[in-house]
């Protein structure tokens, strides 16, 4: 059934409940309520039938109408017997509230009959409906993590899904209320590891372990999986797995030749442990109530009476307060107060409401509020005893009390109503047509130019309000856009602390901003009003620009760290923005320029090199191998950038100062992560001391360097480019992603020569980082250096939705440019956003390359989604599935699986 | 910033609005003047890009009876009021409880409409709706509130009667239709392997007594005069046009393109949907009459399927069967059939409605793909007989002008250049010539477009489609909603209306020497303007 929360909705269903109450709510109309106009439209036919609040489920609807129904008609005989007494107001709201139990899942995994045969039981204590979904990844085949185990591993009353995963039910042991599934395995069966997650078929939730699968590995060769469990017991902490990649995944023999920590990777088996581990487990059941509020008047004095019933279960209290005008201030009446009653702080009364038993579900409580004559509204929110509250979608439950004078017969009130109403329709057609003369056959120029203008300022500002509004409901009620709600909400832990460095796998980058944002100075405020519609488009990430101040007004020339007035606003507007991003669930990267720093001072021999502000480095944090700036430091760890003294990350000192100083911004601003300018001027291992100690939930470096040509032509292989790319993120030990140059220059040619066939590498994957290392791959097809007004390296011109339709289908974490989002682009690309979500497309889905031909390339990603750039011929293989063409642009398609 | 701009004729001011187009955020100020008299258009860009226009033609609304008939150059076929554009309501803007969704959008909605200077609004009733429990039991209460809102929006409304379904938005037919084809089946239109189109009813049932002795005509002509009945009081005042459902989305065709979304026309041409039992039985008569009862037995063995390409190795194929007698036969009566159901369906409404002022109109697809190939097999397979020496759109126009009804056609914003090159297909072509049969046969077309979400091209295309002495004084833009209404689209829109308007303006430009000027009463002290003002303000 819709589960509706109380919001918007709630100002539809009120002003249609009862006559009395809508003339009360035009006198005591309240700021966010709209319009009375609207209001108005709404009185003369609410009374006929229930028409507003559709989306109420009907049981719902069927209530409302009564009430009103039996208000208007003196049909009394359809309600209880309250409304025979002197009911003034009548008001049903549907309560949804979170019930949360706690339960534990365990895994236990050990040797069964013998060496070989192992058993991995996995177990929940919580009832449910509860199924495995469950997979295998193979020794030989780390890329995919989801497999078909072998026949003989799979229980019975599994069901296999597609070929990937099998689902297992949970059985109910017969010794206690603990659900398990057994799976049996023999240790040569070479599985590498079982990845699973719990399902629950009652509310179709997932459960996951730290935002990711549960990795139960079996072998003591793995990527850097940090969400393997058994960590602490058994074989998690394995030699070289700092090197390992190298190893595995990309054959290289000198690449790591600096890299202290470099070993050969080791795969050896080492023999199973047994182990038994627990986790704590939530559930989250969404439950549904309702509560009536009515108002009688009290026979004996003048006093009305609140009647409050529900039907939430256990001790509820009523937080409550009154007011007098229509300021809806909360004061506390003068008594008496009902029973159980106490003041809160001076400023509500507390009210605990009395358990009876007489409504529907047998259970439930209500209570009785007396309230004199001069209360013109009742506020409250409710407490249940688990320290929740329920509150109306943010406001306070607000019962306007209706005034003795005006009770009138209904009837009247309407007539009165709907002359208003007149009045008000007069009015405006009156003004469009006076503003259409004014406009229209103007002699006076003069007189034209201020008062016409005048006027259409009027009308244009009522549209676009019109407009605007009209807009934020359907929109609201057509977000269909798929979330990822099935992972965020059922995180078992919290996932926060993760420093995976790529988030959940499923983050869609905004950057937000570009070349010239620094020019108005209020970046930071502009950026704001986009917040929501970034929100809503998707994106889950947004690197912003350098914040500390700098030398050149775009922030890449830092001088004092820890100043963070830039051109692009102060400190208190940039943390106002994180905030803002923060709470329409958008993290945040700040842009980290640590390869080089603008000193504030000169040394003897006039060369600036010696630093000011908080950190005072002296020419010893200047590397020695640029002589334009004369450090004392060691020689570089990188290529040099020649327009800034370069910093010498060996020094300590200087490391140090910047874990602070990265700490300090995550702190103070909130940042969530990192965006690293020039990385390729310092060794990556000092970037991986950077994110140890700041933590990032997602950071992504800048390795920038020119892709390998001959005779001017792009070679095909740009393995060594990738390689270095790979080798950086080597050398983080994974701690920060990269961007996928190799991609974006791969589908430059691809694109502009029309050579689609670069789209595919000798092995058949992609040719970019993203086909090596997927996880870490943040591909791009533009920025504010390549792009914007600096136009460095421009993506082909016209076809940069090829680009997008390309990294918004692949693996990797795709990054949207701030100029492409706000461009005639932004529906198509709001579009692959979409589909990209909808399929749960993520940075380590799998792609299978179907073409890669001199004028087209197509791709299937995960099975569920087809796509082709460039002008060639292409459709997706119908045999095995229906493909659906659900995206489709100059020289682009994009295809789902029904 | 902001920038002036004069120009000397009318011609180049459409000019600089294409320039404007371009650069939407550019804050301009429009001018254009001629010699003997000036004429100003005034339009502010800013965020997010509105415009407003305020025509000269709401003022001929209001002063009808200009002193001196103007002399238009172009009268013969540009009517005087330009075009009157209305914009479609959301599909379920009455859901199957009898509630309005959204209606404060709406209402928002239709007062931004209303002004922008829109005429009117159409609004899909669904048989599905109204009719839902029982046969001939009808419950018109949330379309009445919602006509009443339109009404007091001082917006004028088109209805569309839709006795068909909609996938996309959920809108089954009648639940004791739909119980009715479980049992009986064969009220659906079928394809070659027996599979139903459940969202309307097949034209093989149109005479046929199978609603409890009721015909579907029978059915459909209930429906049309309970609607008459409940809305009498509108009829003429706010009701200004009526839509007759004539087969699937409305439109008069056969169901021949399953599966897909209107938008996204595949590959294929559709099949054939003369299988169900009814169907069957009138071709076998048919063919038993024609002295060849083999031809009776069953439709093309060749037809193509729904996604097969029709042109290699089909019935549609070069020297294929459409070309032999037989195709001639089974195409002919094929499009006999559709050409029967569209006759009983517009001379039923026609009838119902004629003690009303209200213009009945009927809607036609616009089936582009394969246009440009001799046996237009999309065509053909909707059940328009239109190959290349053929013309039977004029058969079907025919029938339009003898019952005095409109025609809608939509995809007035298709470019021939944006359709895929693969699909033979040109919208703009098969327009020009079912409108150049419209103009012989004096049928009145109203314009519709096609794709949801307009583009700068797509609105050019539709004033293109309306300009130049077409002849189309209702166009009607699908559809309100969320897109609609987004800061994207909605400007565009916006700016569309207003260019609209300047099509006028400049055939006023036409007046000769007669100087339409007036002097303007600033109503500086008028409390009512000031209190309207102070509304908006506190809107």
């Amino acid at each position: 059934m819709a589960t509706v929360p109380l919001g918007t909705h709630f100002y539809h269903c009120c002003p249609s409940e009862s006559p009395k109450f809508r003339i009360i709510s035009r006198k005591y109309k309240r700021s966010s309520l709209h319009d009375s106009r609207k209001g108005s439209f709404m009185v003369k036919t609410g009374a006929k039938s229930c028409k507003f609040g559709q989306s109420f489920d009907c049981r719902i609807l069927s209530t409302t109408v009564r009430a009103s129904s039996s208000t208007s008609i003196s049909d009394a005989a359809v309600l209880d017997a309250a409304v025979s007494d002197d009911v003034i107001y009548r008001e049903t709201f549907p309560l949804q509230r979170i019930e949360k139990v706690e339960g534990k899942i365990s895994i236990r995994l050990d040797s069964g009959k013998d060496e070989e045969n192992w058993q991995l039981t996995i177990g929940c204590n919580l009832p449910g409906k509860w199924v495995l979904h469950w997979g295998v990844n193979y020794e030989n085949d780390p890329d995919s993590e989801w497999d078909q185990p072998p026949v003989d591993m799979i229980p019975q009353d599994s069901i296999t899904i597609k070929d990937y995963a099998i689902q297992t039910p949970f059985t109910k042991s017969s010794t206690d209320s603990i659900y398990e599934v057994k799976i049996d395995f023999n240790t040569k069966s070479s599985i590498a590891a079982i990845n699973f997650v719990l399902k629950d078929e009652e509310t179709g939730s997932w459960y996951q372990y730290r935002g990711r699968d549960f990795k139960v590995p079996l072998v003591d060769f793995s990527l850097d999986y940090n969400n393997a469990v058994a960590t602490k017991q058994g074989f998690a902490i394995w030699p070289g797995t700092s090197g390992q990649l190298s190893g595995t995944l990309v054959k290289s023999e000198d690449s790591l030749s600096e890299n202290e920590n470099k070993k050969e990777p080791i795969k050896e088996k080492k023999s199973l442990e047994s182990f038994h581990e627990e986790h704590l487990i939530v559930k989250e059941t969404s439950v549904e109530s309702s509560m009536n509020v009515y108002i009688k008047r009290c026979p004996d004095s003048s006093n009305n009476l609140v009647h409050v019933e529900t039907d939430i279960p256990g001790d509820v209290i009523v937080h409550w307060g009154v007011c007098k005008d229509e300021s809806m201030k909360w004061e506390i009446p003068s008594g008496p107060y009902p029973d159980n009653t106490s003041v809160f702080k001076n400023k509500a009364l507390r009210t605990q409401l009395q358990v009876i038993s007489q409504t529907e579900s047998g259970q439930g409580c209500s209570g009785i509020f007396p309230l004199d004559q001069e209360t013109t509204g009742f506020l409250f929110v409710l407490k249940l005893n688990n320290n929740t509250w329920i509150n109306n979608k943010g406001d306070d439950f607000y019962i306007p009390i209706p005034k003795q004078t005006t009770s009138q017969t209904p009837e009247n009130n309407n007539d009165n109503i709907d002359q208003e109403d007149e009045v008000v329709s007069g009015y405006t057609d009156e003004i469009i047509d006076e503003i259409r003369h004014l406009v229209t056959g103007i002699s006076s120029v003069a007189n034209r130019k201020t008062k016409s203008k005048e006027a259409q300022e009027i009308i244009l500002q009522e549209i676009e309000k019109l407009a605007a509004e009209a807009y934020s409901i359907y929109r609201s009620s057509v977000k269909s856009l798929p979330e990822i709600d099935d992972f965020k909400d059922v995180d078992v832990e919290l996932p926060a602390k993760a420093t995976s460095a790529t988030g959940s796998g499923f983050e869609i980058l905004f950057q937000g901003f570009n070349w010239e944002s620094n020019k108005s100075g209020r970046w930071y405020i502009e950026l704001q009003e986009k917040i929501d519609e970034l929100a809503a488009l998707g994106f889950t990430v947004v690197w912003l620009p350098p914040p500390t101040e700098s030398i050149s007004p775009e922030g890449y020339m830092p001088r004092d760290l820890y100043n963070l007035n830039s051109r692009y606003g102060n400190v208190e507007e940039l943390k106002a923005l994180v905030k803002k991003f923060h709470q329409a669930g958008i993290r945040v990267l700040g842009d980290a320029v640590i390869n080089h720093r603008c000193a504030h001072h000169q040394n003897q021999n006039g060369v600036w090199n010696i630093f000011g502000g908080l950190l005072n480095w002296d020419d010893r944090a200047v590397v020695a191998d640029d002589p334009h700036f004369q450090g004392r430091g060691n020689k570089s760890s990188g290529d040099n950038f020649h327009a800034a003294p370069n910093i010498d990350h060996s020094q300590e000192f200087v490391r140090k100062d910047l874990s602070e100083w990265l700490c300090w911004l995550r702190k103070e601003i909130g940042y969530d992560g990192w965006r690293l300018d020039y990385v390729r001027g310092f060794w990556g291992g000092y970037v991986k001391e950077y994110m140890e100690a700041s933590k990032p939930y997602f950071s992504v470096g800048e390795y920038w360097d020119s892709l390998s040509y001959t005779y001017g032509e792009m070679d095909h292989n740009q393995d060594a480019h990738r390689q270095r790319i790979v080798d950086w993120i080597n050398a983080t030990n994974g701690s920060a992603g990269a961007f996928d140059v190799t991609t974006k220059g791969i589908l430059h040619s691809a694109i502009e020569r029309c050579e689609y066939w670069r789209l595919s590498d000798s092995n058949g994957k992609p040719p970019g980082v993203l086909g090596w290392w997927p996880s870490r791959a943040v591909t791009f097809i533009e920025n504010h250096d390549t792009g914007s007004t600096q136009g460095h390296w421009r993506f082909p011109g016209g076809k940069e939705m090829q680009g997008y339709a390309y990294i918004l289908t692949h693996p990797g974490t795709p990054s949207v440019f701030y100029d492409h989002m706000y461009s005639r682009y932004k529906s198509e690309i709001s579009t692959l956003i979409i589909i990209r979500n909808n399929n749960k497309i993520n940075c380590r889905s799998t792609v299978k390359i179907t073409k890669a031909e001199r004028d087209v390339y197509a791709a299937v990603i995960d099975d569920k989604v087809a796509m082709k750039i460039g002008g060639g011929h292409y459709e997706p293989d119908s045999g095995s599935r229906n493909w659906k063409m659900v995206a489709q642009g100059n020289d682009y398609r994009v295809w789902e699986a029904s | 910033m902001e920038m002036s701009l004069i120009a000397r004729s009318p011609a180049i001011g459409r000019d600089l609005f294409q320039l404007r187009n371009n650069y939407n955020n550019t804050n301009l100020m429009f001018l254009s003047s001629s010699a003997t008299k000036s004429q100003m258009g005034f339009l502010q860009t800013r965020y997010p890009n509105l415009h407003l226009k305020v025509t000269a033609r709401s003022l001929s609304h209001s002063q009808p009876a200009a002193s001196t008939e103007p002399s238009y150059e172009n009268t013969i076929t540009s009517p005087k009021d330009g075009v009157k554009l209305y914009v479609g309501l959301p599909m379920n803007s009455v859901s199957d409880c009898h509630a309005i969704n959204h209606s404060r959008a709406i209402s928002a909605g239709l007062r931004a409409l209303k002004l922008l200077g829109v005429e009117g609004v159409e609004l899909p009733i669904w048989w599905g709706v109204v009719e839902k429990e029982a046969m001939g039991k009808y419950e018109w209460s949330g379309y009445r509130t919602l006509v009443e809102m339109i009404q007091k929006a001082g917006l004028k409304l088109h209805v569309s009667l839709c006795f068909h379904g909609c996938k996309q938005e959920n809108i089954p037919l009648p639940r004791w239709v739909s119980e009715l084809g479980k049992s009986e089946p064969d009220i659906f239109f079928a394809d070659r392997s027996g599979k139903r189109y459940k969202d309307c009813l097949s034209f093989g049932i149109d005479d046929l007594p199978v609603f409890d002795g009721k015909t579907a005509m029978n059915v459909y002509q209930g429906f049309a005069e309970s609607f008459k009945t409940s809305f009498s009081s509108f009829m003429g005042s706010t009701i200004t046009g009526i839509t007759i459902g004539m087969g699937p989305d409305g439109e008069l065709r056969y169901p021949s393109h399953q599966e897909q979304n209107e938008n996204k026309v595949g590959l294929g041409a559709g099949e054939f949907q003369c299988y169900d039992k009814n169907m069957m039985t009138v071709l076998k008569n048919h063919a038993e009459n024609h002295g060849n009862p083999n031809w009776g037995l069953s439709g093309p063995h060749d037809g193509p399927n729904y996604n097969q390409h029709p042109i290699s190795d089909t019935f549609f194929k070069e020297n294929g069967s459409w070309e032999t007698p037989y195709g001639d036969f089974f195409l002919s009566w094929y499009s006999t059939q559709l050409k029967s159901h569209a006759d009983k369906i517009l001379s039923m409404a026609a009838s119902t409605f004629s003690d009303t002022p209200v213009i009945i109109s009927g809607k036609l697809p616009l089936i582009h793909s394969w246009y440009k190939t001799r046996s237009h097999p999309a065509e053909v397979a909707a059940g328009f007989y239109n190959t290349v020496n053929k013309f039977r759109y004029e058969e079907i126009i025919k029938l339009f002008s003898k019952n005095s009804c409109k025609m809608i056609i939509p995809g007035m914003d298709l470019l021939d250049e944006r359709q895929p090159s693969e699909l033979c297909s040109s919208p703009e072509m098969l327009l020009e010539e079912i409108r150049d049969g419209c103009r012989r046969h004096g049928v009145e077309v109203c314009g519709q477009n096609l794709e949801i979400g307009g583009t700068c091209e797509s609105f050019e295309q539709i004033k293109k489609n309306l300009g130049g002495g077409n002849g189309i004084e209702v166009f009607v833009y699908q559809r309100m909603g969320a897109e609609f209404f987004s800061p994207e689209k909605f400007p565009l829109f916006s700016s569309f209306v207003r260019r609209l308007n300047q099509l006028e303006v400049d055939s006023d430009d036409h007046l000769g020497g007669n100087e339409k000027e007036a002097t303007v009463f600033v109503p500086r002290n008028n409390p009512k303007l000031q209190a309207a003002y102070y509304r908006i303000r506190s809107w």
